[in-house]
């Protein structure tokens, strides 16, 4: 991991490098078939974000994302404060579900247009409604991990999963227990590991995998 | 094999999120049933990501203009470490079934939120609405039971029937569940269905439900409407 703490200020975010880059290299319509230096770079740093919580990384893609995502808000939303509104969220869910963003399933721009996509509707909900529902992920499924997250949810619903839990890997069942049974957050439980909180993510996906796949063994 | 889907206008409507909850509920409802629809949502999703997020732009000036150093700075300072240790939100128990007259259905995601209310009926029609929010368009779960009709009706709007589960006919064909059908007002029609059958459906909404955001809050159209 890159360390932020001990670079500047000014140094640290490399605002709009990536773009001034990445439009030098490329130039009018794209096909999605051609190497794509940017889709490139884009996925790397997601992985920096998902395994490392590279902050310096997340803030590559704030700046090559975020000007965009917000001239998105403000033809939808009609207001630049809800523009700005929408930026916010949906970096803040990148950054919170990047450990769930796979590389084989879309492309970067793709999974956060997603979800830049779903959470515009539920704040156009918002306005013309007054509605506070969250409907946007349910309506479009998120190109993400065998839709890991709800997986999570599913395998609460069965007490039975806990008896499953035993013939996890060592290191997979420490963390699920962290989280399910102690209940413990995942930053908690890295401190308590001394592990980084992309790793405690990445072990509870596979454990949570694993345990899937003994169910599903269960019930053929 | 289904018959019926979306034309490729509401399909990119859809993509980008501009139709209203009630038509939105009943695309995502038919691309969970239907491969080639999803198949193509998945292409529009990606042209659409890349003309939004790939073009050539030069933001480097905008960046500060529209006040998003600042909101990258308090990402850096204080959002994701805040983030981090938030509590991972406690699962959600969704039942996403329906049981009715005995017969129990598993329902496409999409629905898991929205199943709030009740079936009320007469006879073997029974029906269970949405609470959408949008009072131009009637959302419902539709049901009806072996050997059971609908009588004779034309539509005041457009009608939006997506059949789920079972078949139905009417004087113009068989349907199969994941057809989606789409009449006008002109259009008259009695369903009947042998052996069940559970639908999704939006009435009353004449252009309403398949027009985009952009059209419904412009004030004019208001007018019109
Ligand atoms: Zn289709």
């Amino acid at each position: 991991m890159e360390n932020v703490q001990s670079q500047s200020a000014q140094t640290r975010y490399d605002k709009g490098n990536l773009i001034a880059r990445s439009s030098n290299q490329r130039s009018g319509a794209m096909k999605s078939d051609e190497p794509n230096p940017m889709a490139d770079e884009l996925a790397h740093l997601m992985m920096q974000v998902a395994n490392n919580r590279c902050k310096r990384s997340f803030a590559s893609l704030f700046s090559h994302f975020a000007p965009k995502i917000n001239s998105f808000g403000v033809q939808r939303l009609s207001q630049q404060g809800l523009a700005m509104d929408l930026v916010q969220e949906t970096m803040a869910r990148v950054w919170t579900k990047a450990h769930l963003y796979n590389a084989d399933k879309a492309a970067v721009s793709t999974w956060v247009f997603t979800i830049m996509r779903n959470q515009c509707f539920d704040m156009l909900r918002k306005v013309q409604h007054n509605r506070e529902d969250a409907f946007g992920d349910d309506i479009w499924p998120l190109f993400e991990s065998d839709d890991a997250e709800n997986n999570e949810e599913d395998f609460l619903l069965s007490a039975n999963l806990l008896q499953h839990v035993e013939d996890l890997p060592p290191l997979q069942r420490q963390v699920v227990q962290g989280i399910y049974m102690q209940e413990l957050t995942q930053q908690e439980l890295a401190d308590k590991l001394n592990i980084p909180i992309g790793t405690v993510k990445s072990r509870l996906r596979l454990g949570l995998e694993k345990l899937k796949s003994f169910m599903e063994k269960h019930y053929d | 094999m289904i018959n019926y889907h979306p034309d490729q206008h509401l399909l990119s409507l859809h993509a980008k999120g501009e139709l209203p909850l009630s038509m939105s509920i009943a695309i995502s409802a038919h691309a969970e049933l239907c491969s080639h629809c999803r198949q193509q949502l998945n292409q529009m999703t990606i042209a659409l990501s890349e003309q939004e997020f790939e073009q050539q732009q030069t933001v480097a000036e905008q960046f500060d203009d529209a006040g998003l150093s600042g909101l990258l700075d308090q990402f850096m300072s204080s959002t994701l470490d805040n983030l981090d240790t938030e509590p991972t939100p406690q699962p959600q128990v969704v039942d996403n079934t329906v049981t009715i007259k005995g017969e129990q259905y598993a329902l496409p995601r999409v629905f898991r939120k929205q199943i709030n209310a009740s079936w009320q009926g007469i006879g073997k029609v029974s029906r269970l609405r949405l609470d959408t929010g949008e009072p131009q368009a009637r959302a419902s779960l539709l049901h009806i039971a072996a050997n059971g009709e609908i009588p004779e009706h034309t539509h005041k709007g457009a009608e939006l029937t997506l059949l789920l589960a079972g078949e139905f006919s009417d004087c113009y064909n068989t349907y199969k569940p994941g057809d989606f059908m789409l009449l006008d007002q002109a259009h008259q029609h009695s369903p009947k269905t042998t052996e069940g059958c559970l639908c999704y459906t939006i009435v009353d909404a004449p252009l309403y439900f398949t027009k985009g955001f952009s059209k419904l809050l412009n004030p004019i159209g208001d007018l019109l409407y």
